[in-house]
């Protein structure tokens, strides 16, 4: 434990001195207020940006909040995602390539003990961020569009920080396979399109892939209840992060590239 | 009493051997230079010791250890080119991977300073290692490495990189260490392999091709020779000298005659008496010892 902590203190003064700590969640951030605003002054954008034709009218309908909420968790799924992978591709294969790992990995340090710690010192960043993100989001979309319950928004962020757990569960995999940060990179990324791929081909019997979980979500926000798929999902998301973990383990143990 | 001892080690990448069964045993308190050209395995061999790379093969065995048990808590090493964290200072770093060694805080930062002062760069504990120079990353590469107290220091090319000027200090630092540690390093440089050490392990591609101690090698290696020179503008007539018994053959090299002879100690007193008899201007007499150099000649192409 007390080696576990070391590691992860370590990684969180990184994140600090290298400003991690500051831009990551101002990313998350302005990711989650983007659309709330954008979508409330939708009509005095277009009016400034030129307008309609004289006399054509064009109704926008205000959508529902939870709608709104959807569009910002819409954003981490694609630009959040890069993100993650981006300030992640480096965690391990970085310290291995440039030959730190080959002074702390000399130690007699668990080499569960130093993915885990990596792998939760990402975590905490990402989700602390997220919830910034989304809390600036619930804020706007209360005050410009009607109410989301807190509650709703926890589980939200419940929910959807699983699947950002688990692309990072896939950066780290990749990232014990692989030294070179930007093929980590590149393969996180391919990793997460290929399970929204896969998911979307065979539809009709993945129920509780994890590319589903947003997917869930917008039922439970519109209908107000957690749904039993959204549970079933979690858990296989979970299950398949922790899988992930593992394999990375092992193959870091195996793959004496120090 | 052996405090490390590896039995028919090997190492193969892609079904290559690079490192083809060694065997050898360190002494507890002594001071080892593994010894061999470049590319002979010695980094192989260090990595494989302190657990940074697995073995294909053979046994490597610490005293008092079982096999279960994590030989990284006995060792300390020092990569050839040791990189840090940048971004922290020689101080965190040290706390840091004392804590990777399950050093209590407080014991770990006393550590840390004491061993700072100790490699002399306590002036610089607080500042950023990306600022130091190459022979202070090499001084806190040592200090990290001997931060959790082991039992055996492993230095891979602790001089090699350096200028002169850090050459010397580590190697007087290395002179200290060596009181309180056993100590094994690895060098391609003859010199420091002689100052530094008492034991010696030579590799060549892959294999141990000799080991003991530097005496023992040197006088295994003797060359029975007289090295002479006389004042400067003298030179002796050869034919006296080959006409002496024992006397085989004679070079000259840069004013230096080099007399191979059949038996040191006759040949001596006929020469001395020679030089005697002649008046000769003898200004340098030595009674052959090969050079580790010649002695790394010869094993590495023999």
């Amino acid at each position: 434990m007390m080696q576990f902590m070391t590691v992860f203190k370590r990684e969180m003064l990184e994140a600090g001195r290298n400003f991690k700590w500051i831009w990551v969640p101002l990313v998350f951030i302005l990711l989650g207020i983007t659309d709330p605003i954008s979508t409330y002054y939708m009509p005095q954008i277009i009016e400034s940006v030129g307008g309609l034709p004289e006399g054509a009218t064009f109704e926008i309908p205000t959508p529902p909040p939870h709608d709104v909420l959807m569009m910002s968790l819409a954003q981490y799924s694609q630009l959040g995602v890069l993100v993650v992978a981006l300030m992640s591709m480096g965690l391990i294969s970085g310290e291995r390539k440039s030959g730190v790992a080959e002074l702390v990995l000399v130690k007699p340090v668990k080499y569960s003990t130093y993915v885990t710690a990596k792998w939760g010192a990402v975590n905490v960043l990402v989700l602390v961020s997220f919830f910034a993100g989304m809390l600036a989001s619930w804020y706007y979309v209360n005050l410009l569009f009607g109410d989301v319950s807190f509650i709703h928004l926890l589980w939200t962020w419940f929910f959807y920080g699983l699947w950002l757990l688990f692309v990072i569960s896939i950066s780290v995999f990749m990232n014990t396979l692989f030294k070179v940060p930007g093929l980590v990179g590149f393969l996180t990324i391919l990793f997460v399109i290929i399970t929204s791929i896969i998911t979307n081909i065979f539809s009709h019997v993945l129920d509780w892939s994890p590319a589903k979980l947003s997917g869930y979500i917008r039922t439970m926000l519109s209908e107000g209840s957690i749904p039993a798929d959204l549970w079933g999902t979690a858990l296989v998301t979970i299950g398949i992060s922790t899988a992930l973990l593992i394999a990375a383990i092992y193959t870091f143990r195996t793959k004496e590239m120090a | 009493m052996s405090l490390l001892t590896v039995q028919d080690l090997k190492k193969s990448y892609d079904g290559k051997p690079v490192i083809q069964g060694i065997d050898f045993s360190i002494n507890k308190g002594s001071c080892v230079a593994l010894l061999g050209p470049n590319g002979a395995g010695k980094t192989t061999t260090l990595r494989m010791l302190s657990g940074l790379i697995r073995s294909s093969g053979g046994k490597i065995s610490f005293e008092g250890m079982s096999d279960q048990s994590d030989i990284r808590f006995n060792i300390g090493y020092l990569p050839q080119h040791p990189v840090f964290h940048t971004w922290m200072s020689g101080k965190e770093f040290l706390i840091y991977v004392a804590r990777l060694a399950n050093m209590d805080k407080q014991i770990a930062s006393k550590r840390a300073d004491e061993l700072l002062a100790r490699v002399g760069i306590a002036d610089a504990k607080n500042k950023r290692i990306g600022k130091y120079s190459g022979g202070m990353k090499q001084r806190l590469g040592i200090a990290q490495a001997m931060i959790h107290q082991p039992k055996l220091l492993m230095l891979d090319e602790p001089v090699s990189a350096l200028d002169p000027i850090g050459r010397r200090e580590v190697l007087t630092l290395m002179e200290e260490l060596k009181q309180e540690t056993t100590l094994l390093f690895s060098t391609h440089i003859l010199n420091d392999a002689e100052e530094v050490s008492d034991e010696l392990l030579l590799m060549h591609n892959g294999k141990i091709v000799e080991a003991g101690s530097l005496e023992g090698v040197r006088q295994k290696y003797r060359v029975d020779k007289l090295d002479v020179s006389f004042q400067e503008g003298f030179t002796p007539e050869e034919a006296k000298i080959t006409a002496l018994p024992t006397v085989l053959r004679m070079e000259t090299n840069k004013g230096v005659h080099h007399i191979f002879v059949n038996d040191t100690n006759q040949a001596r007193d006929e020469f001395l008496q020679l030089i005697y008899t002649e008046g000769w201007p003898l200004e340098r007499f030595e009674v052959g010892r090969a050079s580790l150099e010649d002695l790394f000649m010869k094993v590495v192409n023999p």
